[in-house]
């Protein structure tokens, strides 16, 4: 099954780095993690949280009127690295469509070799925030 | 009250007069590793506990040989002050810290408040990765004094001895281990060690600042549980990491002679055939 090609490109061009371009790429993500919008903020009680990361995170997904998904974090910028991952998420699936959301693998980060870079617990955390965008967006629908 | 032993515990202050003195080499240990590069105190080291004191096949730390490599390079003689310090109110820098006297280092001290009370009194973090000159470190053979195995933790036990469980009241329950998506997160069983008492790591640390609570504070809070100074006491989380902040409350702000650290925590225990687990 094939990945949106954002989120392909992703996984190909990490797939080809050192573990100190990894980490280096990574710093790069969380530094350019979007801002959560005004709209959101305050309104948590609204975003979905997602409890496997040990980092406070939330997130939310909105139907734009073409069906395709836009997704807003909320992160503390304490937490870099899981800002940087959850930007690649971000960067990879922003405006897909639901279908192709939901048809992202919950293995598809294997070929970028983050095991290297980052500890199992992160890639946790990392599959669980797939798992919550795909709930989020599923939820999106319905509103 | 003042804590067991004050020496090993400065506050940022004592930090930001000893930046040049050649004496102490500082460094940070974080649960979020790209924390060090984004900023940090200037001159200090990074050691990640994940990819820099690991062993890197088996479940263990890096060997002692490995040990002596890491601190050379780090510029660290045996004789220097190592002063820990790092996120989530010092977790990992407490964890760090037991590592090195795993293997012998005794002048260890941790930062009180960690980065965010650096971070609150806006004193400088820069982005600079320095570099120090080359030593040639010699490491102690391995104190097992402070790190408990299973066999010793079962016996623990089965002795009714003070067994401390640091972990979230949800993970002590047993609520908490199979999360959803998670099949091969820590432990096939959730519960606790038999006799074990559930007292949260962070309850030992004020929210707003990270600082540790004072001593009177500290004492009434393992003492109510009958966790005391004349007993063998064995604390354990999920990996090791936020046991290590009990162990250090324990051993250095109140003082209590033997106290160890079981690394393997839940997710050996909770995996382990045929060990005893309550709920």
């Amino acid at each position: 099954m094939s990945l949106p090609p954002n989120l392909q490109e992703i996984v190909d061009d990490f797939a080809s780095m050192t573990r100190e371009e990894k980490l280096e790429t990574l710093i790069g993500y969380a530094e350019s993690f979007p801002p959560l919008p005004e709209r959101y903020k305050e309104q948590r009680e609204h975003m979905e949280a997602v409890p496997e990361c040990m980092t406070p995170v939330f997130l939310v997904a909105e139907k734009q009127p073409d069906e395709t998904i836009l997704f807003y974090f909320d992160i503390p910028p304490q937490s870099p690295t899981v800002r940087g991952l959850a930007s690649i998420l971000h960067d990879g699936l922003n405006g897909s469509t639901l279908g192709e959301i939901l048809s992202v693998p919950a293995d598809f980060y294997l070929p970028m070799n983050l095991q290297e870079a980052v500890s199992q617990q992160r890639l946790n955390g990392f599959m669980g925030t797939l798992a919550h965008m795909k709930h989020a967006a599923v939820h999106a629908q319905s509103v | 009250m003042s804590y067991a032993r004050p020496e090993n515990l400065v506050e940022t202050d004592w930090v930001a007069e000893h930046l040049n003195d050649a004496s102490v080499r500082i460094i940070e240990s974080d649960e979020d590793p790209l924390l060090y590069a984004v900023g940090h105190i200037p001159g200090a080291a990074q050691v990640d506990w994940f990819s820099a004191l690991q062993h890197p096949l088996r479940r263990d730390f890096l060997t002692r040989e490995k040990f002596e490599e890491t601190l050379s390079s780090l510029g660290i003689a045996n004789d220097t002050t190592v002063v820990f310090y790092g996120d989530k109110s010092n977790w990992f820098a407490c964890y760090a810290l037991w590592l090195f006297q795993y293997y012998g280092h005794q002048n260890v001290r941790i930062m009180n408040g960690g980065r965010l009370k650096w971070e609150k009194e806006n004193r400088p973090l820069v982005k600079e990765i320095p570099s120090y000159g080359k030593t040639t470190y010699h490491a102690k053979e391995a104190d097992q004094s402070i790190r408990a195995f299973r066999d010793e933790v079962l016996k623990q036990s089965n002795a009714k001895k003070p067994l401390v469980d640091v972990r979230s009241p949800k993970e002590y329950s047993g609520e908490l281990i199979s999360m959803p998506n998670y099949p091969q997160e820590g432990a096939t069983r959730g519960g606790h060690i038999p006799g074990a008492v559930s007292i949260p790591w962070a309850t030992a640390v004020n929210e707003a600042d990270s600082t540790f609570k004072t001593p009177d504070e500290l004492r009434a809070l393992y003492e109510g549980k009958n966790i005391k100074a004349d007993g063998e006491v064995i604390a354990y989380c999920r990996i090791g990491e936020r046991s290590s902040l009990t162990w250090f409350v324990l051993k250095y702000l109140l003082g209590y002679p033997n106290v160890k650290n079981y690394d393997g925590s839940w997710t050996e225990w909770g995996n382990l055939v045929d060990a005893p687990i309550e709920k």
